[in-house]
């Protein structure tokens, strides 16, 4: 790590010295390996080690980034005299500057985020073949009629980052990650539909043990079978605790800073007044343990603090980075989310779903957009037609389509079981009167 | 510079000669192979940005890198270094070699040069281009932009460009060098009319240098960007359901890449799990369906001199008058089902094992007149612009977003539409391809394809066509 430290810093100083006045110089390594297995042997394995240098200048209030994967001393050195003398080609623009110091630093220690697994430099090569092997056993045990295919995948990585802001802020961060999974393909009359199960982590542990992802997989294809599209119709949407994160990514859209300022954001006027039902609570976390998105500062260095998006469907935050800050003349909160939080309910979604005729379980997507601007969204969904709480009928073909600004005054009830293994760290969330497109 | 230089003469300053490959190769292979391969690249990028009336960002950057790929059988083993000395080098090489294990090397073949095709001629590199040169084309777009209708509030314009160098040595001896150039320009626009607000956006991509940027061609992107967010004021969401559909000229290629195009990637198929696996021979669609994935479209986005494991490129029958014809091919599906390499083998970076992947997919012409496809619609959707898709391999079932588009009435179109994901069966709606227009046209946008977490630039292209039946997610 000290050697990105001093890389980071010679760059700091280099840039200083062709006339920046201010810099930003980031240089990270990552390391990552991928096993994926098929038919009782090995399909592929990948091993990467990666390193690169980033850097913004900001020479006479021009402003510029750069990147580069040529860490040659000699290259490095022409590349940011490149750099410097494109930079001084642009036109002004002051708000560019870097954050004031004092707004810069570590939200939570190292070992508070507890992001790297010590577990991650003690495995070797030999532990994670067998590990391979042994998610592929497991998994071949899932019963899917007619299955096709299986395969399964183990990965992992860490990567280092070392930061040096000429403001004074310099600070490293290391983390660790780990992901295993399976996929199956079955045989259904003309199709062959495929199912999936996979699972990311911090901590090796924490991983599901592969008889879960066997199981999942399993339940996936029963559940997958027989798929259809029913009549279009308003039906209340259950969304799996694991698919919220497409709602919620396009619902992230217009609370951008750079979507306020260009003027093409639904929600802009609207801090302080209602986006959704009382139910709807949103938290942007970065210093929780373990999260996949925990962060000690933000891409600006600012310090990495939790705040509220959304309380009780009234709009507290939005992402407002340094320059997009100071062009509204808004406080900075952060350019980018990091974990996002709801928090659960009392029941299970099953037992809320028992309230209902019929709705729709939406438990994956399927291409599909939305519209910062005006807000409507449309997306093809997978799911099931659920009856008094119960599967009747697996879903495919269909579409879901509604508008950002009042989708969530429609959220009624939130499920107890908010999903470990991804950064949106949702519970099962329940809408009523949601338009779905099918026959 | 030329095309058909030396493949050393570029990377020769960072050190790589065939001496050094061959010694590279010998140490991917020192476990036995079937075959290996060696991607070197290094790639330049430079955009500039303008918003708020000034050119006011700028981004350069440098990737530089060897990928070693060792394959025996359709077992892969891939690893990649960013250093050049022969140290990493054969570091990497022996992680790739670790799949190997017959214990039996493989000598490799001295690498001798091989000449390539020039189906992105350039007269201007963008190396050659002062950034200073690039200002004025971003200011007049956005001095365009904002004359072109008073509405129009808010303008971002960019433009960006890549001179890419690869040099790829194989096991067997060949060696070939490529230069790919790439340019991509961007206007967007905010316009606001009362309370209504909406924006546009237009973009356009080629394999070329400054020389593409006509007057013509900056003031139609221009144009276009703001009439798409004049119709989007005054657009609506389209009903909901199934409901005939026609496709308009051009970018609704969407659709072949998804409903078609993925599921004809070879490796989906020797696997067993995509929805063509066995319909290889068989009729897929109407007779007037001809679909092709073609590198040999001149300066296209998508277009491709040589593939990235160093076999010839060639416009590939996929559907010929409906019948399936072949998927897309690269090395280890072409060693699989005993043909030719379709020269489709592709990877995003050094950093990416190579798979078979589309480049420029269209559909050929048909016979009918767009205005006689149109007439034959008593109420449906025409679909104009496009975002993005998806497809789901061995379900087939693909989903692709409608930007813009409008209500087809009594075979008119009558009201401007917007935001609506369609979704269908891709084996299903080829079937239901009524009728085929006689107005192909190939896109000039920047698209972008993923597929196991790599991107690559392709283009896509379509006659006017009509499709029976789409499930249209409208709100009313």
């Amino acid at each position: 790590m000290s050697e990105l430290l001093d890389l980071a810093q010679r760059v700091v100083r280099q840039a200083q010295a062709l006339g920046a006045q201010e810099v930003v110089a980031s240089v990270g390594k990552s390391i990552s390996t991928t096993i994926t297995r098929r038919d009782g042997k090995v399909e592929q394995a990948t091993e990467s080690t990666s390193r690169g240098l980033s850097f913004s200048v900001l020479v006479d209030n021009r402003f510029s980034s750069h990147g580069t994967s040529d860490l040659r001393p000699d290259a490095i050195s022409e590349f940011i005299k490149q750099a410097i003398a494109a930079t001084r080609i642009l036109e002004q623009d002051p708000e560019r500057a870097l954050p004031e110091a004092p707004l810069c630093g570590r939200g939570a220690t190292a070992a508070a985020l507890d992001v790297l697994d010590s577990a991650y430099n003690a495995r070797s090569a030999e532990a994670r073949a067998t590990d391979a092997e042994l998610l592929e056993q497991t998994a071949e045990k899932a019963n899917i009629p007619s299955v096709i295919s299986r395969s399964s995948q183990v990965a992992d990585g860490c990567s280092q980052t070392a930061r040096v802001d000429s403001n004074g802020f310099s600070d490293t961060h290391e983390d660790a990650w780990f992901m295993w999974g399976a996929e199956a393909t079955f045989q259904e009359g003309g199709k062959r539909p495929e199912v999936s199960s996979y699972f990311g982590a911090r901590y090796l542990t924490d991983l599901p043990e592969p008889q879960k992802i066997a199981q999942q997989l399993e339940d996936r294809a029963r559940e997958r079978a027989g798929s259809k599209p029913i009549d279009s119709g308003s039906y209340p949407l259950i969304l799996l605790n694991r698919a919220t994160g497409k709602l919620l990514g396009a619902f992230g859209g217009p609370l951008a800073g750079s979507a306020l300022h260009e003027q093409r954001s639904c929600l802009a006027g609207k801090l302080g007044s209602r986006v959704g039902s009382a139910k709807f609570t949103l938290l942007d976390d970065p210093t929780i343990p373990r999260g996949l998105a925990s962060r000690p500062w933000d891409g600006e260095g600012l310090i990495a603090r939790p705040f509220p998006v959304v309380s009780e469907g009234v709009l507290d935050s939005y992402y407002i980075n340094v320059y997009y800050g100071r062009k509204l003349g808004m406080k900075p909160t952060t350019g980018g989310r990091s974990n996002w939080v709801i928090p659960p309910g009392d029941q299970s979604w099953e037992a809320i779903a028992k309230a209902y005729p019929k709705a729709i379980l939406v438990d994956g997507f399927l291409g599909g957009n939305s519209n910062a601007t005006s807000g409507d969204f449309s997306f093809g969904i997978r799911g099931a037609l659920i009856e008094h709480g119960v599967r009747t009928q697996a879903i495919s073909e269909m579409n879901v389509s509604g508008n950002l600004t009042d989708i969530f005054e429609k959220l009624v009830e939130i499920a107890n079981d908010p999903y470990r293994y991804s950064s949106v760290v949702s519970p099962t969330l329940v809408f009523e009167d949601v338009r779905f497109s099918g026959t | 510079m030329s095309q058909h230089r030396s493949p050393t003469d570029w990377f020769g300053p960072f050190g790589i000669d065939a001496e050094l490959a061959e010694k590279v190769l010998a140490a991917a292979a020192e476990n036995g192979a079937d075959d290996a391969d060696l991607y070197f690249e290094h790639a330049t990028t430079t955009s500039i940005g303008l918003s708020d009336r000034a050119v006011n960002r700028a981004h350069l950057s440098i990737d530089l890198g060897m990928g070693v790929r060792v394959v025996v059988g359709d077992q892969v083993g891939y690893a990649y270094t960013e250093d050049f000395d022969l140290e990493s080098l054969l570091r990497a090489a022996r992680v790739a070699a670790q799949i190997a294990h017959r214990g039996q090397k493989v000598v490799p073949v001295r690498a001798t040069s091989r000449k390539i095709s020039d189906f992105y001629p350039t007269q201007r590199h963008w190396a050659d281009v002062d950034l200073v040169d690039r200002l004025p084309l971003v200011r007049n777009w956005e001095e365009w932009t904002f004359a072109e209708d008073p509405r129009v509030q808010k303008v971002q314009v960019s433009l960006a460009d890549t001179d890419k160098h690869v040099l790829i040595v194989r096991l067997d001896g060949t060696m070939v060098a490529d230069y790919r150039p790439m340019t991509r320009a961007m206007v967007g626009c905010t316009m606001i009319d009362g309370t209504q607000r909406e924006t546009g956006h237009q973009n356009l991509a080629s394999r070329v240098g400054l020389e593409y940027y006509t007057e013509e061609r900056q003031r139609r992107m221009v144009k276009e960007a703001v009439q798409r967010a004049s119709q989007a004021l005054i657009s609506e969401s389209p009903p909901a359901g199934e409901m005939p559909v026609v496709l308009a000229a051009g970018s609704s290629g969407i659709l072949l890449h998804e409903a078609i195009g993925h599921g004809m990637e070879a490796d989906f198929n020797r696997k067993g799990i995509s929805i063509y696996a066995d319909k290889l021979g068989k009729r897929i669609a109407p007779a007037d369906v001809t679909v092709v994935d073609d590198a040999t479209v001149i300066g296209a986005r998508g277009a491709l001199n040589v593939d990235d494991e160093a076999s010839p490129t060639e416009k590939t029958t996929l559907v010929e008058n409906g019948i399936l014809k072949t998927y897309l091919h690269d090395r280890i599906s072409a060693r699989h089902y005993g043909v030719d390499s379709t020269g489709s083998g592709r990877r995003e970076s050094f950093r990416h094992p190579v798979l078979p992947r589309m480049r420029a997919t269209y559909m050929e012409p048909g016979p009918h007149p767009p205005e006689d496809i149109l007439k034959s619609v008593k109420n449906g959707l025409y679909c104009e612009t496009f975002a993005n898709g998806q497809v789901q391999i061995g379900a087939g079932d693909f989903a692709f977003y409608v930007r813009q588009g409008w209500l087809i009435e009594d075979g008119r179109l009558t009201k401007p539409v917007k935001d609506v994901n369609l979704i269908g069966n891709g084996p299903q709606v080829l079937e239901s391809i009524e009728m085929v227009g006689n107005d192909l046209v190939i896109d000039e946008g920047g698209w972008t394809c993923g597929k196991d977490g790599q991107s690559v630039p392709v283009s896509q292209g379509m006659p006017t066509v009509k499709v029976a039946k789409l499930s249209v997610g409208g709100r009313r």
